[in-house]
């Protein structure tokens, strides 16, 4: 069992040879529809006067596209495909692997081999193959976003009204809470103890909000049990006095 | 699964190609580059993880959320700021972070893999590994990564390397660069504060080094380091190799032979400063009244040249202070000493200083100065002024030029003179005093033993007002050689010395 982190090395021990092969974008969209045990196609290898000609050879099954959209003849994707082989020089490339657990990819890391060989898949030019290009040129002109005429004005955001729905909410609200009266002295210091166990900063318009009492009065209170600090972090805020608070562990008042 | 077609000239193998539908396991490149000479078969054990220290960056868990230090809807707040300036911060992806792989564990090698971006944008890279039924197998690659190998050795921060750049031209030994910062960060470890000095110091001394800067330097303990090695490097043209291997070799001297390195030559710039002329000997040491006289004469022998020298002194004391607190203890000892000497100096003459100072008319008193100094004050100097006379006379022989340079030597020919003043006021230093000395014109009419017997019988003089007397235009003498030559009379005649007004007068009694 390998831990996290450690790397499996057989495939480095054993110098497997892999090959890098650089493959086109419709090949491997149309790879990814392999039914079965994903066979796409077959690959001959033949040398021809001491060098190395390498092609690939698309599964029929796998040449047509479906084409999206308008045209209703299918395009297809050439079926030859020979390989340019190129050399690893300047860089050496291994290959490594990361297996997923279900949740997180990067648990079992393994080294499986070096790439000895690489190589483009380019495809042999065809008619049908420009055609396909050709498609994909379209496709990708088309800009992202589309200025549209309208025939007719779109009226069904901002109707004239007398009083925004909001507005008349806001104030039967206001109406009904009426002015802030001054609560008990004692019960105000509860709340606001209470609130500065959860916070130690507070701006004095969030506390009027909480102690919904008059700001003259909560400021008298503030300055008997509190203390404003024009902070180079909080902006002007209010905090407990130090010998009011205990932040550390458990909350106590003391009073 | 491989179908052979044999012909003519060509044969052909055909492998059918599966691209497998299982995706637990992903493929990603690792790239080295190949001047790093990478062998993955050698490797026998390694690591890898994702290097996650951007995540905190990401992240913004700076601030507290609730309890002490948190403020009521600060992360509302935060936000609605961060939209309204339009601030997008990316997202933290595991995915994207770089790699670390650790080969053959701590001893081996260290890589650091970061993401090519781009790769899979155009084109699939795929992976075609042979089955061992031959068939091949193509798996996509997900990400490339390059790997680059982390240096293990002790770089240069920014900072310093700036420095270094700005000092490229002069430094000719590369080697010695890391070896004073990691000198330096020993230090640090040990003591802070005193360390932070002597790093600060030290840098300032190998800055000061290799770009020859001025420095202010005691030359006393200059002297007694070169008098350690006095056999090893008195190269003078502060050539840096010789010295800076020397101070490879011993690393607890490091600093002491950066410091004379710089001193040497420096202390050989500076001859003009007449920082010097504070070396004096201890005043108060018991010594031979004649010399006690001699030195109130050098003092005393111009109005200048005397406020010259407490000028020096001035300075010296200054010196002092300002070295004290960057010196070795070995060396704040020696310090004060000479701030012992320095304060008996000044209390003796007790004049009022004036700023212009000459160098010739400094590094001529200082010399005559030197040549009739008393005694060491203490036991130490002397041992050291034994080994001070032979760098000094190395000092010299370099050093063969005017007066002003010559005057460089006088620190190390005041302290050698210390010991032996009373015979030969001299010592083996400066050549000027002594040609001075051995040739003194007291043919001349005017500066005689019985001129200055009569003024001494009439009324009791200062060495300062003997000298006006005896003013160089009419005796034909140099003010050195005046002041040597009325030395070595002064200390034939032995007169007696009473303290008027704070000052030390001379009489006889017939």
């Amino acid at each position: 069992m390998s831990e996290k982190g450690e790397v499996d090395l057989t495939g480095a021990k054993q110098n497997t040879g892999v090959w890098l092969v650089k493959v086109p974008k419709y090949l491997s969209q149309q790879w990814a529809k392999a039914q079965g045990r994903g066979e796409v196609g077959k690959l001959r290898i033949s040398k021809n006067q001491g060098k190395a000609e390498v092609s690939f050879t698309l599964n029929e099954e796998l040449t047509v596209i479906d084409s999206v959209g308008d045209k209703g003849s299918q395009v297809h994707v050439p079926r030859e495909h020979p390989f340019t082989m190129q050399m690893v020089g300047g860089q050496t490339l291994a290959v490594f692997t990361e297996t997923s657990s279900g949740k997180a990819w990067g648990d079992k890391i393994a080294l499986e081999g070096v790439v000895v060989q690489r190589a483009e898949c380019r495809p042999a030019v065809s008619d049908s193959y420009m055609r396909l290009k050709r498609l994909q040129i379209e496709e990708s002109s088309k800009p992202m976003r589309l200025s549209q005429q309208l025939d007719k004005a779109v009226t069904t955001n901002y109707k004239p009204v007398a009083n925004h729905a909001y507005n008349v909410e806001y104030e039967r609200r206001k109406k009904e809470e009426g002015k802030r009266a001054r609560g008990d002295k004692q019960q105000v210091l509860d709340m606001l103890f209470s609130a500065f166990e959860k916070h130690q900063y507070y701006n004095i318009k969030d506390l009027v909000d909480i102690t919904k009492q008059p700001v003259t009065f909560l400021k008298e209170i503030l300055r008997d049990i509190g203390i404003y600090n024009i902070k180079g972090t909080h902006k002007n805020t209010w905090e407990l006095r130090p010998e009011y608070r205990h932040y550390q562990g458990e909350a106590e008042k003391s009073d | 699964m491989c179908v052979s077609q044999g012909s003519s000239s060509s044969s052909a193998t055909e492998y059918i190609v599966r691209v497998p539908k299982n995706t637990s396991k992903r493929y990603s490149i690792m790239a080295f580059n190949a001047g790093d000479k990478v062998n993955c078969s050698t490797w026998t054990q390694a690591r890898m993880e994702r290097d996650m220290s951007n995540k905190r960056m990401y992240s913004e868990e700076e601030t507290v959320e609730s309890g002490a230090g948190s403020e009521f809807g600060k992360k509302q707040r935060e936000e609605a700021r961060r939209k309204k300036f339009g601030i997008v911060t990316r997202e933290f992806r595991a995915e994207d972070q770089p790699w670390i792989l650790k080969v053959n564990g701590k001893a081996g090698r260290r890589f650091k893999g970061q993401k090519k971006g781009g790769v899979t944008e155009n084109a699939s890279y795929y992976i075609f590994t042979q089955c061992p039924d031959g068939a091949f197998e193509a798996f996509p690659v997900h990400g490339w990564y390059n790997f680059t190998p982390q240096a293990k050795h002790r770089t240069l921060t920014a900072e310093e390397a700036e420095e270094e750049w700005g000092r490229r031209n002069k430094v000719v030994n590369h080697f010695s660069i890391m070896l004073q910062r990691r000198l330096r960060e020993q230090e640090r470890g040990e003591d802070e504060e005193e360390d932070g000095e002597k790093a600060g110091k030290k840098k300032k001394k190998k800055k000061g080094d290799k770009g020859s800067d001025l420095r202010i330097h005691d030359l006393d303990d200059d002297l007694e380091i070169s008098s350690d090695d006095s056999d090893s490097s008195l190269a003078e043209d502060g050539e840096s190799k010789p010295k800076v291997k020397k101070e490879n070799d011993k690393k607890g001297k490091g600093k002491k032979k950066k410091r004379k390195k710089g001193s040497d030559s420096e202390a050989l710039e500076d001859s003009d400063d007449g920082d010097f002329e504070g070396l004096e000997v201890d005043y108060m040491s018991d010594e031979s009244s004649s010399c006690v006289m001699c030195s109130g004469i050098d003092e005393a022998s111009e109005s200048e040249e005397e406020s010259e020298e407490e000028r020096p002194n001035e300075e010296e004391g200054k010196e002092e202070a300002e070295e004290e607190g960057k010196k070795t203890p070995v060396q704040q000892e020696k310090k004060k000493r000479r701030g012992s000497v320095l304060r008996a100096l000044q209390s003796a003459p007790g004049k009022k200083r004036t700023p212009p100072k000459r160098a010739g008319g400094r590094g001529s008193g200082g010399s005559s100065r030197t040549g009739s100094r008393p005694g060491t004050p203490s036991m130490d100097s002397a041992s050291t002024s034994n080994t001070l006379r032979a760098a000094a006379s190395k000092l010299e022989q370099g050093k063969r030029q005017t007066p002003g340079a010559s005057s460089s030597d006088t620190p190390a020919a005041k302290r050698l003179k210390m010991e032996p003043s009373p015979q030969s006021p001299s010592g083996k230093a400066t050549p000027q005093p002594t040609s001075g000395k051995s040739t003194p014109s007291s043919s001349d009419v005017q500066l005689t033993e019985d001129a200055v017997r009569r003024y001494l019988i009439r009324k009791p003089m200062t060495t300062k007002d003997l000298l006006k007397k005896f003013q160089t235009k009419r005796t034909g003498l140099s003010s050195e050689q005046t002041v040597n030559v009325l030395a070595q009379i002064l200390k034939r005649l032995n007169p007696e010395r009473k303290n008027i007004n704070d000052k030390m007068h001379f009489y006889l009694t017939e």
